[in-house]
């Protein structure tokens, strides 16, 4: 099967037009010894073949009922018309509004969404995307050292193991030098050589970082450091405190209202203090007004910024980023309104503070976290493999082994509960590391 | 002035959608989770606005936006084919949908990734792939790490590389990205690049390698592309792909035979995965035997048992962001190739060889054609017509015939360019219809070119204040 419409008489008089005799003799620039003789693919299929085989592929993959991980994909509600609003066919099969008089759709959808992000985060500047948070927070590096002109980096321990190396290569690319440093440290090692400070919170353990005061350390100690927060589910922003209020320069994070999708797509948010607004990578969008009429519309915007412009000179070489997504995450968030999404991060707040006590009250186990945490907790447990394999056999998905990236982390997990996990779920669990603990 | 209210114009004060499930927990005093100096003490400046509200906003705003389900989307170098509604089904599958990147009884998952990446090996002449890049620009990234990698194992110092002045702007930015510079080498009077130039910036023993796009960004294919992989090869250096442009020789000729040892394709391109208004797309990365060792991790391996994900042991450039990749386009993309098949792979690129070449022909008697062949998939104008009318004008003339424009102004090598490209999936009505607005175009930049350079007037907008939009930037509300 494929898509294209010709019949041969078609093609026949196409040809005759052109002025060639077959389709060959269009390729007759391409050195004959080069072109291949035979492709070792499968013969096409129909659609309905393809559906069968597509869905016994997926039926290879488990999905279970319930689930208690988290570890940067999270499971969270998300409402029927987010999924029904980017499947509307003129977003999703349209392409960056280079053409803004027939694209303005997409544009005013991409400036609410840079709104939408700006109000939340209480950040001054949104851009229109990056793939995700690993790759924004190292983009965010870059720009520190963009802005500052300097080649270090620091990264505070507790961001996620793979956003760290996302920021160790990128960082390798352009000669930027990274240096992972514990929290207490941060007071002796701020120099006015430092770029940029790079901080999760809630990081990768869960723990709520006062960044607050961490970003007075940075800011009083260097009139140049940046603080760059990270952060892998904004739902949190419900009822914490946001970045903009914390005197943050950078934000980061991954998007919402996306399924886990095996990690992606979902998107990564980049927003900004406005005086950094022209060192920043990737795509924005403005409002500006008709050239010869009163109406305002919107652009995309300061593309001096960007590689089609300014090619080696340019500040990323990010051009396509995750723009459907950015419509997913805006009508997940309106839809939940300021209501909804306060709620969210209560139930997260309030179940997963439910199982923590009430593992702490379990025998042999243990909670880690000494800060304030939002839906993830570390829990050091008697025994690992009875909790993982009894959650398996009672169909829900088991939290995350820390030794999958710390290896010497043997007895640790990390637990996360979300609104989805209703009372019967969290009963369920509960009992389940009862009986793992005896 | 007027402006369409935004959503936030719409919201209510008391209005409660029940989309979340209800809190069946017993709540304990929030402070004794989270200090009171930790929480958000401001409302958020979001509005409540009811569920139907919120789908007629988004409704109507899609209905002022073009996509390829409107008409033809000529858009050189982003080949907009059509998006095949099978892969939207099949990627929503709940077992690909619904399942956790780090959950362990993800075999189904991995088959998708091993498999697709051998298609792609296939088609491309590769020897492996990883799928981890979110975009053709990160897959470039990829790429050119992979050739820093390369020589700083080997110990040797190499920082240039080089690019012609047709390259995609992404070409220079990312090499930068890895640290190095650029040596720009002019295009010849053809469209091609120069052996001598190329042999003399080569000789210079600091270039690590080529980025090429074949066929090009004019949209002809590079006659001597084998001289020229074996001139890089024979200094010593690696030749880069960029896959932007492998729609139309798909089938016909590999990358790999061409003598490339690293290419990134752009899925959302070449393999018909929707464009989403800018992305998700996809960059997978393909290398040659011996650059397999420097892909980045993770990666799906075969092993005697069966199928394994392997991390980071040493060589590996490392990670370029988290998980693996932007699944959901992986399984579109995948449905794809299996949809088109051996045959169905040849006949698209054949085909869009075959539109691209009609169009050139029936309007190369009014608009000028620079490098004037028999073109690929796509071809250039250099859009001067009568009465100073360019290329934004004959841009802004197809908005108002209901037609999106091509890409203007690229690439940078022509003035007014114009870069055509239609793709296979358009038939020959609407190519004919496009031929004859391009023709229209001309007529009027004879006769009335003012109305031209005022455009367009049909569409929700007129042409908007771009200086103004840059000079007083207002990114939010």
């Amino acid at each position: 099967m494929d898509y294209v419409p010709h019949d041969e008489e078609t093609i026949r008089i196409m040809l005759e037009k052109i002025g060639v005799e077959n389709l060959d003799d269009l390729y007759a620039d391409i050195p004959n010894n080069l072109k291949i003789k035979t492709l070792n693919l499968p013969e096409g299929l129909p659609e309905s073949d393809l559906l069968k085989n597509l869905t016994e592929l997926s039926q290879k993959n488990h999905i279970y009922h319930t689930s208690f991980l988290g570890a940067g994909s999270y499971y969270h509600y998300i409402p029927s018309l987010v999924d029904s609003i980017i499947s509307q066919s003129q977003f999703f099969t349209s392409y960056t509004p280079y053409q803004a008089e027939i694209s303005q759709g997409m544009l005013q959808s991409i400036y609410e969404y840079q709104s939408a992000i700006s109000r939340i985060t209480e950040m001054d500047v949104t851009n229109a995307s990056m793939y995700d948070c690993a790759s924004a927070l190292a983009e965010a590096a870059t720009m520190a050292f963009f802005i500052t002109k300097k080649r270090k980096v620091l990264l505070i321990e507790g961001i996620h193991p793979e956003y760290i190396e996302t920021v160790q290569t990128y960082c390798w690319g352009r000669s930027i030098e990274t240096e992972i440093i514990p929290l207490d440290e941060l007071d002796n090692k701020i120099t006015d050589e430092i770029a940029g400070v790079l901080i999760q919170s809630p990081n990768f353990f869960g723990d709520i970082e006062d960044v607050n005061q961490i970003a007075n350390i940075v800011h009083s100690k260097s009139n140049k450091c940046l603080l760059i927060q990270a952060m892998s589910d904004p739902t949190c922003l419900g009822q914490l405190k946001p970045p903009g209020k914390s005197d943050v320069d950078i934000f980061v994070s991954e998007g919402v209202g996306m399924h886990p999708s095996f990690g992606g797509p979902n998107l990564g948010i980049l927003s900004v203090k406005k005086k950094y607004m022209r060192k920043m990578p990737g795509r924005l969008i403005g409002l500006t007004k008709e050239l010869y009429g009163e109406k305002e519309g919107y652009v995309l915007t300061l593309q001096a910024r960007e590689q089609h412009i300014r090619r080696e000179k340019a500040l990323s070489n990010i051009c396509s980023n995750q723009a459907l997504i950015m419509i997913a995450s805006l009508v997940y968030l309106i839809s939940l309104g300021k209501t909804g999404l306060k709620d969210v991060a209560m139930q997260n707040f309030q179940k997963a503070n439910h199982v923590k006590q009430a593992l702490s009250q379990i025998s042999g186990y243990k909670i880690l976290n000494t800060k304030p945490t939002y839906n993830e907790f570390i829990v050091k447990c008697p025994n690992i493999d009875k909790l993982i394999k009894k959650c398996k056999d009672e169909n829900i998905l088991p939290p995350l082994r820390l030794s999958h990236y710390f290896p010497n982390r043997k007895d640790e997990i990390l637990i996360c509960v979300t609104e989805i996990n209703s009372k019967e779920d969290i009963i369920k669990f509960i009992h389940i590391a009862q009986e793992a603990a005896q | 002035m007027t402006r369409e209210l935004l959503i936030f114009d719409k919201g209510y004060n008391a209005v409660k959608n029940n989309f979340t499930p209800e809190m069946d927990i017993d709540r304990v005093d929030f402070d004794n989770i989270l200090p009171k100096f930790l929480q958000r003490n401001e409302e958020i400046n979001l509005p409540d606005v009811p569920e139907f509200e919120i789908v007629r906003h988004y409704v109507n705003l899609a209905k002022k936006n073009y996509g390829v389900d409107s008409g033809i989307y000529p858009l050189g170098s982003c080949t907009m084919k059509y998006n095949p509604r099978i892969n939207e089904i099949t990627a929503r599958l709940p077992g690909f949908l619904n399942i956790h990147p780090l959950q362990e009884e993800n075999e189904g998952a991995i088959e998708l990734i091993y498999n697709l990446g051998q298609q792609l090996c296939e088609i491309c002449g590769m020897d492996a792939f990883t799928l981890n890049p979110a975009a053709g620009a990160q897959g470039e990234l990829t790429g050119i790490l992979i050739i820093k990698k390369f020589f700083e194992m080997k110990g040797i110092e190499k920082d240039k590389i080089i690019v012609p002045d047709s390259a995609h702007g992404t070409n220079p930015a990312t090499s930068v990205m890895a640290g190095f510079s650029i040596i720009e080498i002019k295009s010849d009077e053809n469209g091609e690049l120069p052996l001598d130039q190329l042999e003399f910036a080569m000789k210079g023993g600091d270039v690590a390698g080529l980025m090429l796009t074949n066929p090009n960004t004019v949209g002809v294919f590079d006659r001597n592309i084998d001289k020229i992989t074996e001139i890089v090869h024979k200094y010593g250096g690696l030749c880069y792909y960029d896959g932007a442009n492998l729609n139309p020789i798909m089938g016909i000729v590999k990358p790999g035979e061409m003598g490339f040892d690293i290419i990134h394709l752009n899925l959302h391109k070449t393999f018909s995965t929707p464009h989403g208004g800018g992305g998700p797309g996809a960059g997978p990365v393909g290398v040659k035997k011996d650059l397999i060792k420097y892909l980045p991790c993770p990666q799906v391996i075969k092993i005697e048992k069966g199928l394994a994900c392997v991390e980071n042991e040493g060589s590996s450039i490392g990670r370029i962001r988290s998980f693996w990749g932007n699944f959901g386009v992986l399984v579109k993309a995948y449905t794809y190739i299996l949809a088109l098949g051996n045959n169905g792979i040849k006949r698209a690129a054949q085909n869009a060889v075959l539109n691209a070449n009609y169009i050139r022909t029936q309007i190369q008697h009014k608009y000028p054609i620079p490098y004037n062949r028999i073109n690929m998939h796509e071809f250039l104008v250099d859009a001067h017509l009568p009465n100073g009318v360019n290329s934004e004008d004959v841009a802004k003339g197809l908005l108002d015939r209901g037609i999106h424009a091509p890409t203007i102004y690229f690439p940078l090598i022509i003035h007014e360019a114009m870069l055509i490209e239609p793709t296979e999936t358009e038939n020959k009505r609407e190519l004919d219809k496009f031929i004859k607005a391009l023709l229209e175009i001309y007529e009027e930049a004879e006769k009335n070119p003012g109305h031209l350079k005022n455009g367009p007037y049909n569409t929700d907008i007129g042409r908007l204040d771009a200086t103004l939009a840059a000079r007083r930037p207002h990114l939010r509300d």
